[in-house]
This record gives C-alpha cells, sequence and structure tokens, in this order.
C-alpha cells in the first residue's frame, strides 16, 4: 500500500508498486488532465509536480513517491479559479490542440516558483523536456513572462491563495 | 479506372442551406432515405432551428462545430462565422464538438472531414447564412410576441432590444419553432463585422489549460479494459505463431488474442496490457519489403526517374526547344525522406458494444467513416452507431486514418468489453501511415532576360491518396464485400501508377511559377508502406524542390532572388505581391554578423506566403534565429489565430528540415520514440514574425501554408553561410 498527498488530499493504493503514477493519476484516480505523449520520460506531456519539483510521471514508479505531495494540473487551478500561468495561456492564445500543455503549465509552474522572474535563456532550459508538436513555444515563452514580470503580484496572489 | 474516378466525385458532392434555417445536405453515398436524427443534445425546451445551434431556456447558445478540432482553432473561427450573423459573441457561446451527420458534411468535400487547410473558406458564407437565418427567425417571433414591427427590432449579443427593453433570445424560441423565412435572410458587409476580422481569443483556451478539455484518451466509461496492440516491424507482416503464455499470467492481463494488424493485449490498466504486450513472442511472416532500407528507397527512385517512363502530368510548350534556347539552364536532385506525424496524443479510440448498438469516443478527421467502420467489423446497423467527437491531441494528417477504429472494434467484440485501444509512441513513429519519401529533379532554363522559360520537374516515390482511399473506402460504401474493397483500392493504386498522376504526389512542383513550357513527370514507386496525408501533403516536399531551384537558378543567371521571383510571378498577382512585401521587409533587415537570410515563397491551400529564415551555422549545426512570414489569406478570420498557425507550421516544418527522417532497415522503421526521432524543442526554436497582408477576399487556408517555404528558406540561408547546396532533408551541413 503506497501513501501520498494527491491535490491536498491523502490517498492510498494497492497498485502494483512499478505502476508509474501517471497511469495511476489517470486511470484509477480518474484524473485525465496529466497526459501519455512518450512513456518514456521524452516528451513532458505527463509533468506534475512532486514536493513542487516538476516531474516526468510516466517513468516515475508509484512507489518513488510514497508519502509525497503530488500536484497534478486539476491542483494548479480550475476554469473557476485559474492560476496565473493558466489565466496568461488564455490571454496569449497558447493552446492549439493542447494536449501537451496540462505538462507546460506544471513546468512552468515549478520554474516560476524556483525563479519568480528567469531569463529567457532560462525559460528555455526550464521547458526543454517538453515537446509541443503544434508549434505554441512562442507564446508559452511569451505567457511565462507576461506572469514573471508581475513577479510581486504573482507572489501576493500565490500567498493568499495558499499557493506557495 | 472510371470506377475510381466515379467513386472519388461521389463524396465530392455539396451540401446546401436552404430556407427556414435549416441545413440539408445530402448522402454521401448518393442514395436517399430519410435523414437520421440530428446527435445533438436532448434538452428540455430548447430550441434546435439546425444542426449547429440550439437556444436554452437560460438563453444558452450551443455552437455544435461540425469541423475537428484538432489544435487549428477551427472552434473559434465557426463559431465567429456563425456568431457573427447570429449576434452573439462566440466566446459567450457554449461549444459542442459534433456527432456524425451528413449535416456537418464540409461543403468542400462533401463528406464529414477536415483536412486541406478547408474548413473556413468551405463554412465562410454557409455558417454566416445559418447564424442571420437564425437570428431572423428570432427577430420574427420577437416582432409576434411583443405585438411591434420587426423593424423596430434589433439584437445585441444574444438579446433582442425593443427600445430600451433587453430580452433573452429565449424568451421567443417557442414562437420561433413554428416560424419558417422564406428564403435567406440578407448577411452582413464586411464593414459591419463585430467578431470576424477581431483579435478574440480562443474558445477552448480555459479548458486547454486546465486539463479539462476531453481527448479520446481521457474517456473512460464503466467496465473499460485498455487494449494494446503487438504489431509487425515490417508493415502488413502477419503473425505466423504467437506464444503468448507468460503474457497472460501477469497481473490484470484478460484477454490475448490476434486481430487483423497483431495481436491484441487486453488488460485492467494500460500499463499492464503495455507491460504484458512486451512479453509476447510473435513470429512474422516474411514479406519482399525486409529487403528495403533506406538507401534501396533512394536507388529505386533514383532508377525510376533514370528510367522516365512515368505518367505525364501537366505539359505545355515545348520543354525540349525551351530549354535549348534557354541561355542559363541548371538542373538538380532534391530529397525528402519518410516522416511520421507524431501527434502529441497518440492515436487511441473507445469503442463499446451493446447488443447491436454500439458508441465510439475518439478524435477523428473524417466522422463519416465511423459509423460505416463499426457497422462493418461488429456486423451492426451504421445507424445504431453513436459516434462522440473529443478534442484531437493534434491531426496533421494523422488522424484521416481511422484503422484505431476498426482494431478497438474488432478487440471489443471478442472481449464483450468496452474497449480503450492505445497507440504506444512506439507504434506511432514505426507503424505510419507516413509522409512518402521523395526523390525530385527539376531541369530549369531562364533566357537573357532573366524570364524563366522552361520547367522540367519530375518526382519518383509512393502515391498519398490510395492507402487513405483503401481506409475510407469500407467505411464509406458499406454494400462493397471487403473483396470488392479490396478489388477497387488496388485499382486506385494501379490507375496512379499507369494513366494520371495522384495530384497530392505532384501539387506544389510547378504551379507558381510563369515559365510557358512546362513538363511534369511522375514516377510511382510503391514498396508497400502504408502512406497518407501529412501537413501540407505533397507541398512539404515539392516546396523545398521549387524553391531550392528557384533560389539556384537566380543565381545561375546573376540575379536577386527576390527580384528573380517577382519578374516571374506576374501570372499570379497574390503570390507576386507577398513576395514583394516580404522582399521589401527583408531589404529593410539588419542581420548580425554571422546570421544569413534565405528567401522562399509558395502557394498551397489557396494561401500564398513568403518566408525569410534568418540562419546561423557554427560548428556545423544550423540555428534558426528568426523567421519572418508573409501571408495573403484573404479575410482573416480570426488574425491571431492565423498568426498562431504560422507559427505552428514554421515550427513543425522547422523539426521535419532540421531533424525530420525515418529510417528503414530490414522493411522496418529504426527510430521508436523521441531520444531518435527528435523534435524541435523551446530552446531551438525561432523568433518568429507574422505579417498579414489582408486582401479582404473570402478567407483560404492556414493551417498548412505556413509548412512548405520554411525548409527552402532555411536551406537557401545555409547557402548564403556556408557555400554549401543542401539539396537533401533533414538538412546537413558537410
Amino acid at each position: 500500500m503506497v501513501h501520498f498527498t494527491l491535490n491536498g488530499e491523502t490517498v492510498q493504493t494497492d497498485v502494483d508498486p512499478n505502476t508509474p503514477l501517471l497511469w495511476v493519476v489517470r486511470d484509477y484516480f480518474k484524473l485525465k488532465g496529466s497526459k501519455f505523449g512518450c512513456g518514456a520520460g521524452l516528451c513532458g506531456a505527463c509533468t506534475m509536480h512532486v514536493d513542487g519539483a516538476a516531474l516526468k510521471t510516466c517513468v516515475t514508479p508509484i512507489a518513488a513517491v510514497a508519502n509525497k505531495s503530488i500536484t497534478t494540473i486539476e491542483g494548479l487551478g480550475t476554469p473557476e479559479d485559474l492560476h496565473p500561468l493558466q489565466a496568461a495561456w488564455h490571454e496569449h492564445a497558447v493552446p492549439q490542440c493542447g494536449y501537451c500543455q496540462s505538462g507546460q503549465i506544471m513546468a512552468a509552474a515549478a520554474l516560476l516558483d524556483a525563479n519568480p522572474n528567469p531569463s529567457s535563456d532560462e525559460i528555455d532550459a526550464a521547458m526543454a523536456g517538453n515537446i509541443c508538436r503544434c508549434g505554441c513555444y512562442p507564446r508559452i515563452k511569451r505567457a511565462i513572462q507576461s506572469v514573471s514580470e508581475n513577479a510581486l503580484a504573482y507572489d501576493a496572489m500565490a500567498q493568499t491563495e495558499g499557493r506557495a | 479506372m472510371n470506377t475510381v474516378n466515379v467513386s472519388r466525385r461521389r463524396f465530392l458532392q455539396t451540401s446546401a442551406v436552404t430556407g427556414g434555417g435549416l441545413v440539408v445536405g445530402f448522402a454521401i453515398t448518393g442514395c436517399s432515405s430519410a435523414p437520421a436524427p440530428l446527435p445533438v443534445a436532448s434538452t428540455e425546451g430548447a430550441w434546435t432551428p439546425n444542426a449547429f445551434l440550439q437556444v436554452l431556456p437560460d438563453n444558452t447558445i450551443r455552437f455544435y462545430t461540425a469541423r475537428s478540432e484538432m489544435g487549428q482553432g477551427v472552434t473559434t473561427g465557426l463559431a465567429t462565422l456563425v456568431g457573427e450573423e447570429l449576434d452573439v459573441n462566440p466566446l459567450d457561446m457554449e461549444i459542442r464538438l459534433a456527432g456524425a451527420h451528413e449535416d456537418y458534411v464540409n461543403p468542400d468535400f462533401g463528406m464529414q472531414g477536415t483536412g486541406g487547410s478547408s474548413s473556413i473558406h468551405a463554412h465562410y458564407l454557409q455558417l454566416r447564412q445559418v447564424g442571420a437565418n437564425t437570428r431572423t427567425l428570432i427577430l420574427d417571433a420577437a416582432a409576434k410576441d411583443l405585438g411591434v414591427a420587426t423593424s423596430s427590432l434589433t439584437t445585441d449579443n444574444g438579446y433582442v432590444v425593443a427600445g430600451e427593453t433587453r430580452y433573452p433570445y429565449a424568451d421567443f424560441i417557442a414562437t420561433a419553432q413554428s416560424l419558417t423565412i422564406e428564403g435567406d435572410a440578407p448577411l452582413k458587409p464586411a464593414s459591419q463585422f463585430l467578431y470576424i476580422g477581431q483579435e478574440t481569443r480562443r474558445v477552448d483556451a480555459i479548458a486547454k489549460s486546465t486539463g479539462t478539455a476531453q481527448f479520446g484518451i481521457d474517456v473512460d466509461v464503466p467496465g473499460m479494459h485498455y487494449a494494446v496492440v503487438v504489431r509487425a516491424p515490417v508493415a502488413r507482416a502477419r503473425a505466423l505463431s504467437v506464444n503468448a503464455a507468460s503474457a497472460k499470467s501477469m497481473p490484470g492481463v484478460t484477454d490475448i488474442f490476434e486481430i487483423g494488424t497483431g495481436v491484441a493485449v487486453v488488460a485492467e490498466s494500460f500499463w499492464q496490457a503495455k507491460q504484458a504486450a512486451a512479453k509476447v513472442d510473435v513470429q512474422w511472416e516474411s514479406l519482399p519489403l525486409e529487403a528495403i532500407d533506406t538507401a534501396t528507397l533512394r536507388r529505386d527512385y533514383a532508377a525510376a526517374l533514370d528510367a522516365g517512363d512515368g505518367v505525364e502530368g501537366p505539359n505545355e510548350g515545348d520543354i525540349e526547344v525551351a530549354l535549348q534556347s534557354a541561355s542559363t539552364t541548371h538542373e538538380a536532385e532534391y530529397w525528402a525522406p519518410l516522416l511520421s506525424h507524431s501527434p502529441m496524443e497518440p492515436v487511441n479510440a473507445v469503442v463499446s458494444i451493446q447488443g447491436d448498438e454500439a458508441d465510439v469516443w475518439t478524435g477523428i478527421q473524417f466522422p463519416s467513416a465511423v459509423p460505416g467502420l463499426v457497422s462493418r467489423v461488429a456486423d451492426i446497423p451504421a445507424e445504431n452507431v453513436r459516434f462522440h467527437q473529443t478534442y484531437l491531441g493534434g491531426g496533421f494528417g494523422r488522424r484521416g486514418t481511422p484503422s484505431h477504429i476498426v482494431e478497438a472494434t474488432e478487440i471489443a467484440k471478442t472481449t464483450g468489453k468496452p474497449i480503450q485501444l492505445v497507440w504506444t509512441r512506439e507504434d506511432d513513429i514505426q507503424q505510419g501511415p507516413f509522409r512518402p519519401a521523395s526523390l525530385m529533379r527539376i531541369k530549369a532554363g531562364v533566357d537573357s532576360g532573366g524570364n524563366l522559360i522552361a520547367w522540367d520537374a519530375a518526382r519518383a516515390g509512393a502515391d498519398i491518396s490510395p492507402d487513405t482511399f483503401r481506409s475510407l473506402l469500407p467505411a464509406l460504401y458499406s454494400w462493397m464485400g471487403d473483396g470488392m474493397v479490396e478489388g477497387v483500392a488496388n485499382l486506385s493504386e494501379w490507375y496512379f501508377e499507369k494513366f494520371a498522376t495522384d495530384e497530392s504526389s505532384t501539387e506544389g512542383l510547378f504551379e507558381d511559377y510563369d515559365h510557358p513550357n512546362t513538363r511534369v513527370t511522375h514516377m510511382t514507386v510503391d514498396h508497400e508502406l502504408p502512406m497518407t496525408f501529412w501537413r501540407a501533403v505533397g507541398h512539404s516536399y515539392t516546396a523545398f524542390a521549387k524553391e531550392s531551384m528557384i533560389d539556384e537558378l537566380a543565381q545561375a543567371a546573376g540575379m536577386d532572388e527576390v527580384a528573380f521571383r517577382l519578374q516571374n510571378t506576374q501570372n499570379s498577382p497574390r503570390l507576386n505581391n507577398v513576395i514583394r512585401v516580404a522582399g521589401e521587409h527583408m531589404a529593410r533587415m539588419n542581420p548580425p554578423a554571422g546570421h544569413h537570410l534565405g528567401f522562399a515563397a509558395h502557394h498551397s491551400f489557396r494561401t500564398d506566403v513568403a518566408e525569410i529564415a534568418e540562419v546561423s551555422v557554427e560548428n556545423g549545426k544550423i540555428r534558426v534565429h528568426k523567421v519572418t512570414c508573409v501571408l495573403d489569406c484573404g479575410q482573416a478570420v480570426n488574425p491571431d489565430i492565423v498568426r498562431a498557425q504560422m507559427e505552428g507550421g514554421v515550427i513543425y516544418g522547422l523539426t521535419a528540415a532540421l531533424y525530420g527522417g525515418l529510417s528503414l532497415e530490414g522493411g522496418a522503421i529504426k527510430e521508436s520514440n523521441f531520444h531518435d526521432y527528435p523534435m524541435l524543442r523551446m530552446d531551438e526554436s525561432p523568433e518568429i514574425e507574422v505579417i498579414i497582408i489582408d486582401s479582404g477576399t473570402k478567407p483560404t487556408g492556414v493551417g498548412e501554408p505556413g509548412l512548405p517555404p520554411i525548409a527552402p528558406a532555411v536551406a537557401n540561408a545555409v547557402y548564403k553561410a556556408t557555400g554549401q547546396r543542401l539539396r537533401s532533408l533533414p538538412l546537413q551541413v558537410a
């Protein structure tokens, strides 16, 4: 039995401990926002936060996240209560097909949590693990910058909403 | 051969809008029958004036988008068209993805398909008319209910305005249902557009930023099991023997059995199915394709070009005389490799069969194919098949081939369980269907005045259409037996090999410039690998050959690359203007030392695009710093989405230009995932500037036309940087 925290809720599962976190979250907890893209940790579509850090969960066995805190795209914000990055994604019309965007946003959120005002090169480096076949990269970068340029407001919002 | 043409024509029938807000489509089979009920939500008290709109009692305006949303922004675009004339802000509508029904045919195709960058062009007048007629019915109903003249009423974003009072459209739906209109309501002049031409946000952006947009892979139904198929490394090989003993005993595994395309492994979770699939030991039959590798492919194409006995395409003037009289002639050969589409969402489908009924959930470019295929495989009536469209996690042509629906249906039928079939990324990259490889030769002549007078172009490679035709035929003609389907599909292959060029094979190779003497030849060389449309189709490789050749010719003739193009596109005024604007822009650019500008222009899907690539080559690595894209696509219904499509086309095309290329070894694809089939990532992505020329004409395509010019624009810049003419894709500096 593996215990962990999923979007703030304590949960447990008795699946094969080798099962990747991605499939536990998708097939057993039925949260479908995190995506399967490659199954080999190469594309980033499955990115979630594990104790605040962005992690490719299609190659992370569930046993490795025992007692850790997992945040998925569903835990970051909702259509009614958008995370600032999600609002920026809408404002800059970032998504095209949209399939990779959960992973992109989770990678970006972890970046900004660690580095609220990243340079262009730092954004490139942090986002290089996430593939977008529609070619949304220029807009993803612009959206991240729009939030990071308002880093103070972002911090304040994060604190009041408990998203430190 | 006529059979082929007649068949193609039969599914190229059109639909029409008639009075009363009713949209009437013709059955794609050409057989008349009672129209099937619309696949729209049944909501108490709602008014459904046509297949596209529903007005709910709470004044929610539902829009059913008939075209597949694969990222190209078509949902926003179509909602904008209908909203413009209905007078409802597209961002205020509730968006639904339409099921399969004849009213949802693409007016350009006559079947329910999305592709060819056609949607906004095809629906531009139709959906505006739907909106205008529906608004007129609401106004007429309001006039009747309120006892005033229609002319005294106006509308404002979902409300009828009578003097100082605003009434929701929903107040009048009871009366509106009983009314009809004579003829069609007038459409707005462009000067009154509120939404068309505006930079509205996308209607799907919030769902796609919060993980709430539903893709096919996200569908989950009670009792659903997951299937993975063990596939032959060499296309179309059948299993000779299967040893599944150890896989069968793995946790969660419920069924393992052969299907038409391999061995299906069914389990309680996808992970279990994938793990078990790796343990299935299959002996595959040996096929002639096993003798083929990438070098053989190219060698066979070259041999076909050398033999020169292909099918003749357009032939004008006297090419031999013109080449002899030219003051400058030049000849070159260009190569483009096999490519995978690799959308981020691997193809998948959920099929649930209950008795003689079935439900199918998937994101697909040709919904028309679903009822017929499921009916054929599950042996149930096509009208009992309910298709539920989802968002498509990328299409790029890949989701025009419905073979995964056949597989999922076979597995659901055999197991009696609701099944989600998922292709792995390895399946995606190795199994195709692919963008065919091409070898192209162009010989051209220029006179002493700089006029292009001769253009002799040939292409060798596999055709694109027959395989796609083969996969759709059984769906569209349910009365055909399997043997007849096979026969007709083979006939189409034979037809394109012997009698007429498959237009998709040579499109873009010869149309853009003014050469009075033209010869186009096509050599079909088919090694039996599966093929289909890939973003920009034939243009994805022909533009590379054509625009590289034009650059080489300009240089050989001692002319400026832009001036040469301008002089020789007089018969294509819109392309000429795009080249002029882009050329003026390039003249003002001032790249830093070591950066070089390459130019290319191309007409595809009714749209004209020129691109300037700013490139440096350092330590043998090509780096694209900036791309400027100038286009004329007529009325830009949503200019920001037009820009996004150009950005996307450039980046998809750059991945192919810099990295794209599958290798065949022993008839099998060597690459398997993103480590050896790399994609452009953010750190390699250029800055992209898009300049839209507003010519105000009817909208033309944007999903694909941004792609073709990028490979030659980069190659032409690399030449300036290194003196090397790179004539093979992907581009690699020696």
